[in-house]
């Protein structure tokens, strides 16, 4: 069944995007914070690490779910001008745009995780925008000129333009999500007054707003930000050979 | 309610999925071993784990070689172990797709849920059945108490029974328990170490093996919640249910709302 969002906002989306209860397996991942806490950063710098990671390659997640967004919307005719991409060339521009998030994501591992939780957004796109020919691109993606199952970023940018969210609000859902990850984890690893991490994830959310209006805009896969956090890939590529987890990642 | 789905593209056989449930130390890797043990010769087996860390009771189940290692797959809860096997069961879907497409084709797939309390229940739209597990040295008291898993699980088992004697439990008194707190649904008294209780808990896997091929199995939902009452929408005199009615649907219009 596809669902007809047109009648729901983009705000709408973005807040059920940006649930928790949504199902797509969100709560098995950390954001890397059981890797780096496991790899020796102190509870005490995960503030500090939240907002690096919100001004670094959390900025590349959002670039790449907008870029993402701008594609799909041609599938249906919707971008700014008016072409509609037949569905081969949608693969190939989707496919190039994982290709950049990729090369932007040195770590095996966290490019491993990514498309593992993406598997859970693409479930849910299945089912409520089946027929968009963007959802339709990523649950082919593993044959044909999409090597492999998408990155998170693509297939929520696809999302984006599936279910109406705005471009901005797109950037502002990846800052967030990756903080509140990183915020909800933190109660699991460690002793805290719970109220404590919504304030750190507030100033993760407030020190990339510089960054949203650029990102929103995006249209090339070459413009995607290249920013690192070499230290948290390899804490996430010891963390991936482990057997004591909790988390995925 | 939810229907199980497979992989759209080049699905493989689908195969029987089995959860198995129960409070922590009861004997639910130790089952499991035993069904494989019972069964690994006649139908090919899958095994999800799903633990605390990681991959306890997968390395545990592995070491039984009871079963190649490949097909014992384990997955992160997020130490929401309630959550993965009932609201968010996207991590253990995903893996028992994986499992099904790698080792095309597989008979019954079994999933264990991580040691949870007596509250935790599969989703059928992850399971086609499930196993609630309990055990003598639990108390005997402890399938009195009820509960989803307990009163609707569609086999419940008192698990080491070997072990009554030394901890002053009478095992036929645990089973009537059970049995009234179940509403007549199979009990099953099961030790390892009994071959007749082995065997009548293989004689229950392959029969509702043959129901799934058959497509005479529908998979049935303990749910979370006790018994309760919806009012009859014609005003009528309403009815008491469990969420096991097969008429229960929450697909589309709500027939009923939970007050």
């Amino acid at each position: 069944m596809t669902i007809n969002t047109t009648a729901v906002s983009s705000a709408t989306i973005a807040m059920m995007l940006a649930d928790a209860r949504l199902p797509v397996g969100g709560h098995v991942h950390s954001a890397g914070l059981e890797p780096a806490l496991a790899g020796g950063m102190s509870p005490g710098q995960v503030p500090a690490y939240m907002l690096g990671r919100a001004r670094t390659v959390t900025l590349v997640e959002a670039g790449t779910a907008v870029v993402a967004r701008h594609v799909a919307l041609q599938a249906e005719g919707q971008g700014d001008h008016r072409v509609v991409l037949p569905p081969g060339r949608l693969a190939l521009e989707l496919a190039t745009i994982d290709g950049a998030w990729a090369a932007r994501t040195p770590s095996r591992a966290v490019r491993e995780v990514s498309r593992s939780l993406a598997r859970g957004y693409q479930r849910l796109a299945g089912r409520l925008w089946a027929t968009h020919p963007a959802v339709v691109a990523c649950s082919r993606a593993g044959s044909g000129a999409f090597g492999q199952t998408p990155s998170r970023p693509v297939i929520l940018g696809v999302i984006a333009a599936a279910a109406g969210l705005d471009a901005e609000s797109l950037v502002r859902l990846v800052v967030y999500d990756d903080a509140q990850t990183i915020a909800a984890a933190m109660l699991k690893l460690e002793p805290l007054d719970p109220a404590v991490p919504p304030g750190w994830v507030l100033a993760a959310c407030g020190v990339a707003e510089e960054f949203v209006a650029d990102l929103a805009r995006l249209t090339s896969p070459h413009a995607i930000p290249a920013w690192g956090a070499p230290e948290s890939e390899g804490w996430a590529e010891a963390h991936s050979r482990t057997t004591q987890r909790l988390f995925r990642a | 309610m939810p229907e199980n789905t497979t992989t759209p593209n080049n699905a493989p056989a689908r195969s029987l999925r089995i959860g198995v449930a129960g409070p922590v130390g009861t004997g639910k890797s130790s089952l499991i071993a035993t069904v494989c043990r019972a069964l690994a010769s006649e139908l090919r087996l899958g095994v999800i784990t799903n633990d605390i860390y990681t991959d306890e009771d997968a390395r545990f189940l592995r070491s039984a070689g009871v079963l190649e290692p490949e097909r014992i797959r384990a997955v992160e809860t997020g130490a929401c172990p309630h959550t993965a096997i009932r609201d968010d069961i996207t991590v253990n879907l995903l893996a028992v797709e994986d499992l099904e497409r790698d080792f095309d084709p597989l008979d019954v797939v079994l999933i264990e849920s991580g040691g949870d309390n007596l509250t935790a229940t599969f989703s059928p739209a992850l399971v086609d059945a499930q196993i609630f597990v309990l055990d003598v040295a639990g108390g005997g008291d402890v399938a009195r108490k009820g509960g989803p898993g307990i009163a609707r699980a569609d086999l419940l088992v008192v698990n080491k029974t070997d072990l009554a004697p030394y901890v002053g439990v009478d095992v036929a008194t645990m089973v009537a328990d059970a049995e009234t707190a179940r509403e007549g649904r199979q009990v099953l008294a099961l030790s390892r170490s009994d071959a007749a209780s082995v065997e009548t808990l293989a004689a229950w896997v392959r029969g509702l093996l043959v129901q799934h091929r058959a497509g005479t199995h529908t998979p049935q939902d303990p749910g979370p919640m006790a018994p309760h009452f919806h009012a009859d929408e014609e005003g009528g005199p309403g009815v008491m249910h469990t969420h096991d009615d097969t008429e229960h649907a929450h697909e589309g219009q709500p027939a009923h709302s939970h007050p």
